[in-house]
This record gives C-alpha cells, structure tokens and sequence, in this order.
C-alpha cells in the first residue's frame, strides 16, 4: 500500500465495526433447524430420496436419447438398403451398354419364319401330319 | 473456522441415521463464519440473518449431491455468496442505485450493531460504495487479514486477480476521502 494510503488505511489492517451479540449465534442453529424439519415433514421426501429421484430422471433422460439416435441409425440403414435394393433392380432390367444390346439382337434376327410356324404348331396343338392332310384335302377340293 | 475432519462431517451428514445431528454441528461450526462473509456484502445485520438462514436451508437440500470435490467450507461460502447476490439484485430491482447509496449510508447511523467512531463509519460508508465482490474481498484482506491463496481457495477467483481487485478498492476509499476533504 502507498504512503498515501497509509494515512487513511492501516497497513496492519483494521477492525470491523459490526457487532453481534454471542446469544444470536447461540439461537441461530435452533432457528434453523427448527424451519429444517418442517420442510421436510411437509414434503415427506429426505435428501437422499431427492437425489435417487434426481438420478432416476437422469437415467431416463439417456434412455431417450439412446432411443432416439437408435432410431435415426435404423432409418440410415434402411434408406440406405432400400437404395442398394433400387439400383439393383434397375440394372437388371435397364440396358445400359451396346456390349448386352448385341446377343439380344443376335437372337431376335435368327428367330426366322421356320420357328415361328413351329411355335404356332406347338401353340395350336396341330403336328405336321394335321398340315399335310390339310393340305392334301385342299388339292382335292381344287380338283 | 474450526479445524475439523470434513471428510467425515460430510459422511456423516450424508447418512440419514446421522444427517440431523451431524448438520447442527456443521451451522455451529461455520454459522459464525459465514454470517460476516455475508456480512461484508450487505452490511445490515437483518439482511444477513436472512440470507444466513437461507444458506443453510439450501445447503440442507443439497448436501446429499455434495461431492467433495471442493472443501466443505468452500461449498458453503459459495451457497452463501450465490444468496448474497441474489439477494442484492432483487433490492436493486426495487430500488434506484442512488436510493441505495443514501439508504446505506443512513443506515450505518441508525445501525444498532455499528460499532466504530467517526472515521470507522467514514471508512465504511466508502466501502458500501465499491461492488459487492470486490467489497467482500476488501473486507476479507483488510479487516480479516486472511492471505490472497486463503480467500482465492475460498471465492475460486486467482490471486493475481484478487491482487487486483483489492488494488482498486484501496484506491476508491481513498479517493472517497479526499473527496469529502
């Protein structure tokens, strides 16, 4: 402190110029405790239940929060599958390159007029025998 | 304060069978204590017996999640500080600032408990008009003698901070004398 403080402020410090008498502090702890039970009574709950209720709540609160982070990565996944799923399919069935467009090709241009009539045979349950007498009749009517 | 295991004050007020009692030692042991630290702050004596007696009720609620990271005495000079300020704030909100300067300062007249001459009541009234931190701080270092590692443990403020604090204090009561030279 400064010699200019000094004057004013001791450097050793000084007395505090309260005062309260011994028999207030010798009722101050019944007063308390005497509004300490009453609470208490009141609310029927000690600390300690306070703090199990306290900690209980906690607890639940981080359920919630487990749960729903559960939940947002199911989502994840499932978008995400449901995606994989999607692009499969279209792949299967959408061409998408002149390397698979050239055997398809291949096979439409030797499906000749042969197969077709024998396709229409199978399909209409008539063999060739049926065709040929078919046929031989029709001479005969010409005739 | 009186030296006493706190470890075992704490395990003792935190088991039900031995709460009641071990807690009305706990405000015997730091009542006196605590009242001047709230005290330093409001500088009226029914202020603080109320503010006392709320420090205690709140550390009765919530001793049971007193940890023991910090000291005992420490917890509760925190609750105290933490009504302290409460407290002040609601006044300061019915209040205008220059209403509770004069308030203050009328007070320390009328104030039963005031203790001091003339130039005790000069000192004080220029401490009622630093803040209330820095006013208990002051309080502590000049009328305590407490060292600043003491007080710092105590407000969880560094000591070069309270280096500081207890700096400008020292030169706002001066200057509040050589103002009414």
């Amino acid at each position: 402190m400064s010699t200019k403080n000094n004057r004013i402020l001791n450097p050793d410090g000084g007395r505090y110029p309260f005062k309260v008498s011994d028999e207030y502090f010798d009722n101050l702890t019944a007063r308390i405790m005497k509004q300490i039970p009453e609470e208490n009574a009141q609310n029927g709950i000690s600390g300690k239940e306070i703090q199990e209720e306290v900690s209980e709540r906690n607890k639940k609160i981080i359920d919630l929060r487990q749960r729903r982070f559960r939940n947002r990565w199911l989502s994840v996944v499932s978008i995400a599958a449901s995606l994989v799923l999607i692009a499969t399919v279209a792949l299967k069935f959408i061409p998408t390159s002149t390397t698979q467009d050239q055997p398809v090709n291949e096979q439409v241009a030797t499906y000749t007029d042969e197969d077709y009539n024998e396709d229409l045979m199978t399909y209409t349950m008539v063999d060739n025998m049926d065709v040929y007498y078919y046929l031989a009749s029709g001479d005969m009517d010409e005739e | 304060m009186a030296k006493i295991d706190e470890h075992d004050f704490v395990k003792r007020i935190q088991n039900p069978q031995t709460k009641r009692r071990a807690f009305e030692e706990m405000v015997n042991v730091y009542s006196r204590q605590l009242y001047w630290q709230i005290h330093y702050m409001l500088q009226n004596h029914d202020d603080t017996d109320d503010v006392l007696q709320n420090t205690f009720i709140k550390a009765w609620k919530g001793i049971d999640m007193f940890k023991g990271d910090s000291a005992l005495s420490t917890w509760l000079y925190r609750i105290a500080q933490n009504e302290a300020l409460t407290f002040l704030k609601q006044r300061r909100q019915m209040t205008s600032i220059d209403d509770e300067d004069f308030v203050e300062q009328a007070n320390f007249v009328a104030d039963e408990y005031f203790d001091g001459d003339e130039t005790e009541q000069m000192l004080m009234q220029a401490v009622s008009t630093l803040p209330a931190k820095q006013r208990q701080v002051f309080c502590m270092k000049y009328f305590e003698d407490k060292k600043y590692e003491e007080i710092s443990d105590l407000v969880g403020t560094s000591v070069g901070a309270l280096k500081a604090s207890y700096h400008i204090a020292v030169e706002k009561i001066t200057n509040f004398f050589h103002s009414k030279e």
